[in-house]
């Protein structure tokens, strides 16, 4: 299967501070990527960087096979972008946005706007300068999804959306997923979401990709181990893989990466005891790895 | 439009998504709720009504047929065998110590004695028997 993008070692530096730090990074194609990180770990200049709206300083990037500082107009047009905040056109009304977006692409499908727009409850006479936040948000999703692109990008597109609105705009995007072969990269702090319909989560701390697999793989790899035993655990006692410890004489708490059944008969073999392993969720896993 | 509810699925559990279906299949089949014969709803259907990844729904299927617990019927769809197999897993037991300890501490907490407890254990089960 070809990568949809393909992200070797770039760097990017914004008004001399370092975002992005020797990143690398593939979007397999038809795959679902949940893009998580903190704030200002790098989330929304490494989606510029990939959509070609800023350069790179150093390193490389495919999008769709092409450089995409030079984009050609057939990638354009393959590609759907949610930005964080958007509000162009203050003086036109939603619906005249909607025309206005439509007259750039070559391919429109009108019957699906139409459609999501009602299901949305979008009123389509309202200015654009005086829809609310969530409004604006539902009104960009519809945007980038008219001339049906199989390679969407959305940045934290569920932000300003009410719970309901948030199911909404989950479903349609698993509908259109198993529909036809699609490919969705997008930032959320919602992790919840995130588990519903990401099938690889990538984790940026500090500019770089910290992890980056299969959801389940991560669930399964991070777990929380307690451990009760006669021994002393010494206070330095160093276990592989611990994004975090608590050590008290005859009771440990870690939460280990990359745990595994062998490490495990290892760990209960040292202490002479059975211990317990937790699952996490993802945003627990998150918090952990973000320590 | 009637959408029918198969599964309940946490995507806030620790769980991973494609476990909990795994769980919720083998506890359906053992309890009768998906009867020798039937057919499970489609990976599109399931995907649907619980708002989940469609991948993720075919993934816990196909270690389901791995482990010969439903078939794959070409055309038809993820079928529950004649004589669903029963598997052995190493894990069974200890999973099931796991659960008998919080039904220990309730009881200890609800001052039950361990008879009156048995004796509702017998009862549940045999309530359970017959599909």
């Amino acid at each position: 299967m070809s990568n949809i993008v393909e992200i070797q070692s770039i760097t990017k530096k914004l008004s001399k501070r370092p975002v992005l730090k020797d990143l690398s990074l593939s979007v397999p194609q038809g795959s679902v990527v949940g893009l998580l990180g903190k704030n200002g770990a790098g989330k929304t200049t490494l989606l510029k960087c990939i959509l070609g709206f800023i350069k790179v300083d150093h390193g490389k990037i495919l999008t769709l096979n092409e450089d995409p500082w030079i984009l050609s107009d057939t990638a354009k047009a393959r590609i759907g972008f949610v930005p964080q905040s958007f509000r162009p056109y203050p003086w036109l009304q939603a619906g005249q946005l909607i025309d206005y977006t439509a007259s750039f692409y070559t391919h429109w499908n009108k019957a699906l706007v139409d459609r999501l727009v009602k299901e949305w409850g979008l009123d389509l006479s309202g200015k654009v300068s005086v829809l609310s936040e969530g409004e604006m948000q539902k009104l960009s999703i519809i945007l980038s999804l008219g001339h049906e692109p199989d390679f969407l990008v959305f940045d934290e597109p569920v932000a300003s959306l009410d719970p309901a609105a948030r199911r909404q705009f989950l479903r349609e995007i698993l509908d259109i997923v198993s529909q036809r072969s699609c490919t969705v990269f997008f930032s959320t702090h919602i992790t919840s979401d995130l588990e519903r319909i990401a099938d690889t989560v990538a984790v940026l701390k500090e500019g770089s990709i910290d992890f980056c697999g299969a959801l389940d793989d991560l669930k399964d790899a991070v777990k929380r181990i307690r451990l009760r035993t006669n021994k002393n655990i010494p206070v330095d006692y160093v276990m592989e893989g611990a994004l975090s410890q608590k050590i008290n004489v005859h009771d440990a708490l870690f939460t280990v990466r990359g745990f595994d059944q062998k490490k495990r008969e290892a760990l209960e073999k040292e202490f002479d005891t059975k211990i317990e392993v937790e699952d996490l969720n993802l945003e627990e896993i998150f918090l952990e790895m973000n320590r | 439009m009637n959408i029918k509810i198969y599964f309940q699925i946490n995507p806030n559990s620790g769980v991973p998504i494609y476990r909990q279906v795994i769980d919720q299949v083998r506890i359906g089949i053992a309890s009768g709720k998906f009867k020798p014969g039937e057919y499970l709803p489609s990976v599109r259907e399931v995907s649907s009504s619980l708002e989940i990844n469609p991948m993720t729904v075919s993934k816990a299927y196909s270690l389901l047929e791995k482990d010969n617990v439903i078939e794959f019927i070409r055309g038809q769809g993820m079928r529950v065998p004649d004589a669903p197999k029963i598997t052995e897993n190493k894990g069974n037991e200890k999973q099931m110590k796991a659960l008998l300890k919080e039904v220990v501490n309730c009881a200890k907490q609800w001052s039950l004695d361990q008879d009156s407890v048995l004796k509702s254990l017998k009862q549940t089960w045999e309530e359970n028997s017959h599909e």
